[in-house]
């Protein structure tokens, strides 16, 4: 009885282990396990032995049916991992495949960049105004000291809805308006579109955006306006980028410059973008006129002032390396979705 | 300004190179823009030229003197103008409006638009070509020779800048000068052969007869110096700038000599470009000044005395220039100064700019050099910076539209009237009364826009031109409405969107129906902006706009007021930009939606208990009063105050299944208390009522 069961335990043993999938697996369970199975008929037949064999015998039939039962459950396992990992290789992934989240738009270049200008005066503790883009003749020309039939008008091709009411052609009228309502210190910046009666073409378009930028306050300087932008150029376009100052003329500043960049193409250099010179133009500059200051009612004595206003597109063009002024306004995907 | 550099060295001593001069120059306020290599017509000589720009203030250096005199100031050279040789004039005839002396009589009759008018009698002179270097000269300068009397004139203008005309004299009637104002309509047949319609605001020289001569700006034909001219009048004269630019403008004429008086001539000149001409033509054409000058002027022009101080000079330019230095600068430049506590500046008639203490200073900085101004950071600087309570909300809706897949683009403020036809936009809204330019620069964009709706429908078309079926914009930005009132016309911010195709994700395994953008998609992005600005109290309702389809176009409401629209764009108007699929777009005053926006966010306590869901589903008619958002009301209404949230998420119509004019919607119900489970019977009751509600309000429940 004993050999016998030895013998069953070891066919099983075998029956188990050779099984190449879940139904063999199966019909070997059924065939020595089961209820029927031949474990099952050599322990019913146990009783019938002797007294003293019995124990023994149905000892070691329990130990038998317990390692089958294991090694039973561990063949399945096995087979379900075999049978598992083979599935997994059918529907593996083809991970070149695009992702399919959804995409994401793009801020436009001319705005992010003007964002970028914009933290970098917030950083230097300039609070943010804006303005509207459609001004009275004062603001845009008489409080900023321009007087009537100068030649300085020429430059400001300006757009009129009626004689008072016209499209600013720059930002600095946001100036006034601010220290109309405000007393020293004022430090502003202003971003904003204005207008010009321009012809569109690469490199001019009738629609541009300034940031305008204003520092009242007592003792300020002419140094501290070169220092100021200095630091905007560096922050902007890194260490080795510099403002140029030169003289120039605006009827609301005096002394007034000109300021120009370290042409970020060639590095200063000299190339085909910057016509030689290294340096690229990128505004207006200058110490309050002592009339903008007085006809808002500060004293000029007491206080003194800068401003600025530097084009957007030209900051934008070098950050990208875009040749076409006309493309930020195109509405083609194809450059908008760049960025 | 063209300024040949050999003419230019006869009065300035330059030891640098021309590169070096160029550069000096242009940091010192006369921008050099480039130097050509100039040679003659005929290879008689050749020079290089500096191209100049010269600010509008400075009239003084539209003159060979005048550059010379600045760069030499700059240089810390010498100026030397001792090659302007003058003849020996009889001290002229002065007298404030009328002034007479043998044959010639000057009269000035508008002494604001003429302060001064000097002239000079030359007889027995011979016209004929100028000698080869006064010809090379003004051919260099960029000026047309003439004859050698006109010739004498223009080279005096370009090396002293006094514009000057000479006349035939016998052809002026009883040689009798007028300086007046035009009369209504009265004409003149110009040097350049044009006839020119004068109006009272022109300034004329004229004689007994009519005008002679446009006054500042051009000579007239008849009394132009010619082959058999043997006597010459030449005027000299201080024209008022203001006058002379309103002429220019009105008439469209802008000469040499109208950009020269419009930028300020020095008054005091008029004498000495009187003598330096009749050298020159004595020189070229012979003949002989026939009597002493006349001058007629209404008043004295003198020097102005201005004060400086040297530590509000340092002061406002962060700089420590010693006083001395101050002075030496100021005298480089032609100014006169006395030291003292404050310096005492005698400046020139020549610096007409130069009114004010602060202007001084500027003159300090420039021959100091911008360049050698330190560069400091302003201590006062303290305070954070910050943006407007308005921009923020604007990035958070800019930021969230690109979340959902649109890209930012810019359109032009202005449009023409008639793209609202193409958008089929309805005849009697506010925004068919757009704001008009009185000059637009393009027959194209004559109005301020109204809505952003033609710009980035423009867009989508040049996009669809370049075969790009699959868009995704938005646009914030500026509209411009009429106002009533006086004062400025009212802007509104607006935002907008549009969809077309699909441009959301890519499509390798989604059927393209399942791709493409919908109503629904861009209502979700509309929600989630008023969503985002913490916005309760909207809705959206169907309404009919004719730029829109019918039955597909909603209006977003605030309480009452409507403060946006969106849609599918109409067939019609999809069809007259040309695009290939459905367009889907939305536009919103966003101005209205910031003043609605709240910011503030309160903590709702995250559930401990679990939800329940049950799902209903009810057909009813097909009509607005059985909305999904009516429905929805009812049964939460119904559902008690467990039920947590009624989502559709089903919506069909199928006449088979459910009937002609008939439709299905079904809701995801979620059940929740707060402090415990709920049970089942709870929430049958609760269920039971709901079935209830829409059966009573004449819905059918389905219950497969």
């Amino acid at each position: 009885m004993e050999d016998k069961l030895k013998a069953l335990a070891e066919e099983a043993r075998q029956a188990i282990q050779q099984a190449a999938d879940e139904q063999q697996l199966e019909q070997a369970r059924i065939k020595y396990l089961g209820r029927r199975g031949q474990l099952h008929q050599i322990t019913q037949s146990i009783g019938q032995l002797p007294d003293q064999q019995r124990p023994v015998v149905g000892q070691l039939a329990n130990k038998v049916s317990q390692q089958l039962d294991q090694l039973f459950a561990q063949r399945q396992e096995e087979l379900q991992t075999q049978v598992a990992e083979a599935e997994r290789v059918v529907q593996a992934l083809d991970v070149t495949l695009p992702g399919r989240a959804p995409r994401v738009g793009k801020r436009h270049p001319l705005l992010a960049t003007l964002d970028e200008m914009i933290e970098i005066f917030l950083g230097l503790g300039f609070t943010v105004v804006e303005g509207p883009e459609i001004e009275n003749y004062y603001y845009s020309f008489e409080a900023l000291n321009y007087p009537e039939y100068h030649p300085a008008m020429d430059e400001q091709m300006t757009f009129y809805i009626n004689d008072d009411v016209l499209l600013r052609s720059q930002t600095s009228p946001v100036q006034i308006r601010v220290m109309e309502n405000q007393s020293p210190p004022v430090r502003i910046v202003a971003p904003g579109r204005c207008f010009r009666r321009d012809t569109v073409d690469a490199t001019h378009c009738h629609t541009f955006y300034q940031l305008e930028g204003l520092l009242v306050d007592e003792s300020v300087t002419f140094a501290d306006l070169k220092g100021t932008l200095e630091v905007f150029a560096r922050e902007m376009f890194g260490p080795q980028c510099h403002m140029r100052f030169r003289p120039d003329f605006f009827p609301f500043t005096e002394p007034s410059a000109e300021i120009a960049l370290t042409c970020i193409i060639c590095g200063g250099e000299g190339c085909r973008v910057c016509g030689d010179t290294g340096w690229l133009e990128v505004g207006g500059s200058g110490m309050v006129d002592p009339n903008v200051l007085e006809m808002v009612g500060y004293d000029t004595e007491k206080y003194t002032g800068w401003a600025f206003g530097v084009g957007v597109e030209r900051f934008a063009m070098l950050r990208y390396g875009i040749d076409d002024i006309r493309l930020f306004y195109s509405g083609d995907m194809r450059f908008l979705a760049q960025f | 300004m063209r300024v040949p550099y050999k003419w230019l060295q006869e009065y300035l001593n330059v030891d640098t190179s021309l590169e070096e001069l160029c550069h000096l120059l242009t940091m010192g306020g006369l921008e050099v823009e480039e130097v050509e290599q100039w040679t003659a017509e005929d290879g008689g000589d050749s020079d290089e030229i500096l191209m100049t720009v010269v600010t509008p203030n400075r009239g003084d250096l539209l003159s060979m003197v005048g550059i010379a005199r600045h760069a030499a100031a700059l240089l810390g050279s010498t100026f030397n103008p001792s090659q302007v040789s003058y003849p020996e004039i009889e001290q002229p005839v002065v007298d404030s409006e009328r002034a007479e002396l043998g044959p010639v009589t000057v009269e000035i009759e508008d002494k604001v638009g003429c302060p001064r008018y000097s002239a000079l009698l030359m007889e027995g002179v011979a016209v004929k070509p100028s000698p080869d270097w006064l010809r090379y000269r003004l051919e260099a300068a960029g000026i047309r020779a003439i004859n050698n009397v006109v010739d004498c004139t223009n080279y005096v203008c370009w090396e002293l800048g006094q514009p000057m005309h000479a006349f035939d004299f016998k052809l002026l009637k009883d040689g009798h000068i007028i300086v007046r104002k035009a009369e209504v309509g009265e004409q003149l047949l110009m040097l350049d052969d044009t006839w020119q319609v004068f109006s009272p605001e022109d300034l004329v020289i004229a004689d007994p007869m009519g005008a002679v001569a446009l006054a500042g700006v051009m000579g007239g034909a008849d009394t132009q110096i010619r082959d058999l001219t043997t006597t010459v009048l030449l005027e000299s004269a201080h024209f008022d700038p203001t006058t002379i630019r309103r002429t220019s403008l009105h008439l469209g004429m802008s000469t040499e000599a109208s950009y020269r008086f419009e930028r300020h001539v020095d008054p005091n000149l008029t004498l000495p470009a009187l003598a330096r001409a009749a050298e020159l033509i004595m020189q070229t054409a012979g003949g002989e000044i026939a009597q002493a000058a006349l001058d007629a002027k209404a008043r004295d022009f003198e020097a102005k005395t201005l004060s400086l101080r040297p530590e509000r000079c340092n002061a406002l330019l962060g700089t420590q220039i010693e006083s001395k230095m101050i002075a030496e600068y100021l005298g480089r430049l032609g100014l006169r100064v006395q030291e003292g506590a404050r310096l005492t500046v005698t400046v020139p008639t020549f610096r007409p700019d130069i009114e004010r203490e602060v202007d001084l200073i500027e003159e300090v900085a420039i021959v100091h050099g911008y360049d050698k101004v330190p560069l400091t950071i302003p201590s006062h600087l303290t305070g954070s910076g910050r943006l407007t309570r308005e921009q923020k909300l604007h990035r958070r809706v800019g930021a969230l539209l690109r979340t959902g897949g649109l890209n930012e683009n810019i359109s032009f403020s202005m449009m023409h009237p008639r793209d609202l036809d193409r958008l089929n936009w309805p005849q009697d809204a506010s925004e068919r009364e757009p704001l008009l330019l009185a000059n637009p620069s393009s027959q194209e964009q004559t109005a301020m826009r109204t809505t952003l709706l033609p710009g980035l429908l423009e867009a989508c078309s040049r996009n669809a031109r370049h075969r790009v079926a699959d868009v995704a914009l938005y646009e914030m930005g500026i509209v411009h409405f009429p106002t009533a009132e006086p004062g400025l016309p009212t802007e509104q911010q607006q935002v907008a969107g549009i969809m077309m195709g699909s441009p959301l994700t890519t499509q390798w395994n989604l059927p393209p129906e399942q791709a493409e953008v919908d109503f629904y998609y861009l209502k979700g992005l509309v929600e989630q902006v008023c969503q985002e600005l913490g916005l309760t109290k909207f809705h959206f309702a169907r309404a009919d706009h004719s730029a829109f389809q019918a039955d597909r176009c909603a209006r977003l409401i605030f309480g009452e007021q409507p403060i946006g629209v969106l849609g599918e764009i109409a067939q019609r108007v999809q069809q007259a930009y040309d695009l290939p699929k459905p367009v889907y777009a939305f536009e919103l005053n966003l101005d209205a939606i910031v003043e609605q926006a709240t910011e503030h966010r309160q903590y709702q306590p995250v559930p401990r208990y679990p939800v329940v869901r049950r799902d209903v589903a009810v057909v009813a008619p097909d009509t607005d009063e059985f909305s999904a958002v009516r429905l929805s009301a009812e049964i939460r209404s119904a559902g008690g105050e467990n039920l947590v949230s009624v989502e559709p998420f089903d919506w069909y119509t199928d006449t088979q299944r459910i009937g002609e004019g008939r439709r299905s919607v079904a809701f995801s119900l979620t059940f929740r208390h707060a402090d415990r489970t709920l049970t089942d019977e709870e929430i049958e009751e609760a269920m039971e009522q709901i079935h209830g509600r829409l059966e009573q309000i004449g819905g059918q429940v389905r219950t497969e």
